[in-house]
């Protein structure tokens, strides 16, 4: 469960987050929508405790995360936006490096990594080095050191970003899952398919603000269109493209 | 034990498997450890060499048939030989075909029975300086030769020699012959603290810099460990390869030092249990230091390109104190101990000069320089708690 409330992030004067609320409820997937600059990156990153927001609360758990982003980050799965690899460990080196640093060991790690291993796919690729994995491959063995400590809350920046067909259906899997495991999901996309498909609640950003937020089927109410793209477009009012 | 440090060694860990999986990171560590072994091997090899031939000298000599004497009093000497001289003696130490050439003339046995000075001329280059001290042999040969001569000539008319010596010069050496080869061992300590500047300096960048340019920075510091904790595990790991390549230049510098003939040299070397650890204990705190600045320059570079080029320059500071005493020694003060990297130099030099630093020396140079350290790690926490550090600028 993440509650967001006023967020408010200033980059040299020009507020690239500016007076965000939402709420992530346990076992739901929440989106977050918006063109490119919109502030999708800025608000996910405020979340996970690398920058410091000028205003406003963040709670993970009950855990206030501006004040105590340690305790918070235990409490969080992040699959940031670039989620580089150390081309000369293993995936199985990967995750246990994150399972280590989260205070896991021994058996328990071991099996929570053939879990995550088995879960994503990844048998063939374990104990490969990952120099040389496809961009899919990269990106599970990301994931799969985010979901280690086996987070209640999970945060993914435009997780299939880049990704062909099936890695991206193979995404879709774990997030569906992992709501059904209860957990709380909020990732940022651009991709409307995406978004209509997963989500139960839809944040749209642009320029830093909620411009609106609900259900897939309020936001085609609230604008009134039948399409979910029309809506989007109605609703961040485009020419979005230049706006970078 | 405490979830920091059992994190802090869990960095320390990834980190040193990551380094030495790579080839690249191998070869900095074996080369910064293996080319001060092998470089003093060869200069004092070569100073041993050059000793001997000044003991060994062979004299080539235009005329010898002129001065038969002089020759058997040549060929007497230790470790001189004569040969037959080159025709044109100047083209030949011109050409560098010879270093010296002695003429003796044709009149010489004519003068030498009139008891009038007999012109004998040593043909050298005074612009080649390694043949000077073969040159300084001859000259001193020739001039013993004539003393001795002189000598008898007025012992043979009731004057005593000590007559026409007014001055009776004696050199008095005072170094021990520790000392003196503790010049020549100068080398080893700048050695020593290179080491200590290579063995870690690829850890430091590729930990940092490296990270950052991978795009696993951001992931890393989202795990709940304290950036202390982050920064103190890559600079320990750093730290633990310097150490490696300090230990491995010890190591292979004390067993050349054991191969090469250095008694030839006139010089008494003596290494036991605790010359070695002296040198280990004077170095090992230094590797803290040296991988703390190269690990603070590497986060706060821009790129890892930028953070290579800084390595670059960063290794001209421990030469500093080694050249320096190199070329001109440097008379050691106390209060130059605590100064980190100047007072290893000393504590090293001191070590391998025969001279024993106190305890009290090791302790200030250690606790000054892993004061340094720690002041340097904290800057590279507090250089990860800032947004532009974390995602670049």
């Amino acid at each position: 469960m993440i509650r967001v409330e006023h967020l408010r992030k200033q980059f040299g004067g020009i507020a690239a987050v500016d007076d965000v609320s939402f709420e992530a409820p346990d076992g739901s997937v929440t989106g977050l929508l918006g063109p490119n600059g919109a502030g999708k990156t800025t608000t996910l990153r405020l979340l996970y405790g690398l920058m410091r927001p000028d205003a406003g609360r963040i709670e993970v758990d009950e855990v206030d995360a501006v004040a105590d982003p340690q305790r918070a980050q235990a409490r969080l799965g992040v699959l940031p936006d670039v989620s580089g690899l150390y081309p000369r460990l293993t995936a199985r080196e990967h995750i246990y490096y994150y399972g280590e640093l989260q205070g896991l060991s021994g058996p328990v790690l071991a099996r929570r990594t053939d879990d995550l291993l088995r879960l994503l796919d990844m048998a063939g690729i374990a104990d490969r080095r990952t120099v040389g994995f496809s961009h899919g491959e990269r990106t599970k063995v990301a994931l799969a050191r985010a979901l280690v400590h086996d987070p209640r809350n999970v945060l993914l920046d435009e997780p299939t970003n880049g990704l062909d067909v099936m890695s991206t259906r193979a995404v879709r899997d774990i997030i569906r899952r992992l709501k059904a495991d209860g957990r709380s999901v909020v990732f940022s996309s651009h991709v409307m398919q995406e978004v209509s498909a997963l989500c139960d609640t839809i944040i749209v950003l642009a320029r830093g603000r909620v411009v609106a937020a609900g259900t897939p089927d309020t936001l085609r109410e609230q604008t009134g269109r039948p399409n979910l793209e029309d809506a989007f477009v109605a609703l961040v009012g485009l020419p979005a493209d230049g706006d970078g | 034990m405490n979830r920091p440090v059992a994190q802090a060694l869990v960095v320390v860990r990834k980190e040193l498997k990551d380094a030495f999986r790579d080839r690249r990171a191998i070869y900095s560590v074996l080369l910064g450890s293996l080319v001060g072994p092998i470089l003093v091997g060869v200069m004092i090899s070569a100073m041993a060499d050059r000793q001997r031939e000044i003991e060994d000298v062979a004299i080539p000599i235009v005329g010898r048939v002129h001065a038969p004497a002089l020759i058997a009093w040549l060929e007497q000497q230790t470790g001189v030989t004569v040969l037959d001289g080159p025709a044109d003696a100047e083209a030949a130490v011109r050409g560098r075909r010879e270093a010296v050439v002695v003429v003796i003339p044709e009149d010489y046995a004519e003068r030498f029975r009139a008891s009038r000075p007999v012109e004998i001329r040593v043909v050298s280059d005074g612009s080649r300086a390694a043949s000077r001290p073969k040159v300084q042999r001859v000259l001193g040969l020739l001039q013993r030769y004539g003393s001795e001569v002189g000598a008898m000539r007025l012992i043979g008319r009731g004057v005593s020699p000590a007559v026409v010596r007014p001055l009776d010069l004696v050199e008095v050496e005072v170094s021990s012959a520790q000392q003196r080869a503790a010049v020549i061992l100068n080398f080893i300590p700048l050695f020593i603290v290179l080491a200590a500047f290579t063995g870690g300096m690829h850890i430091a960048t590729d930990a940092t810099a490296g990270e950052r340019e991978r795009g696993s920075l951001e992931p890393l510091l989202v795990n709940p460990a304290p950036r202390l904790v982050i920064a103190s595990g890559k600079w320990m790991a750093a730290a633990l390869s310097a150490m490696l390549s300090v230990g491995i230049t010890t190591l292979l510098c004390l067993a050349v030092l054991r191969v090469i003939p250095l008694q030839d040299l006139g010089i008494r070397f003596r290494l036991g249990p605790a010359e070695v650890a002296g040198l280990v204990a004077g170095a090992l705190p230094l590797c803290l230091l040296a991988t703390a600045i190269q690990t603070c320059l590497a986060t706060f570079a821009r790129s890892f390109k930028e953070a290579q080029s800084y390595m670059g320059f960063l290794i001209l500071v421990p030469m500093l104190p080694g050249v320096l005493s190199a070329v001109y020694p440097i008379a050691s003060q106390p209060w130059m101990y605590p100064v980190p990297i100047l007072g290893q130099h000393l504590l090293l030099s001191d070590v391998l000069g025969g001279k024993t630093p106190g305890v009290v020396m090791f302790i200030a140079a250690a606790a000054t320089t892993l004061a340094a350290a720690l002041v340097l790690v904290g800057l590279v926490t507090a250089l990860l708690r800032r947004e532009r550090i974390i995602f670049g600028r």
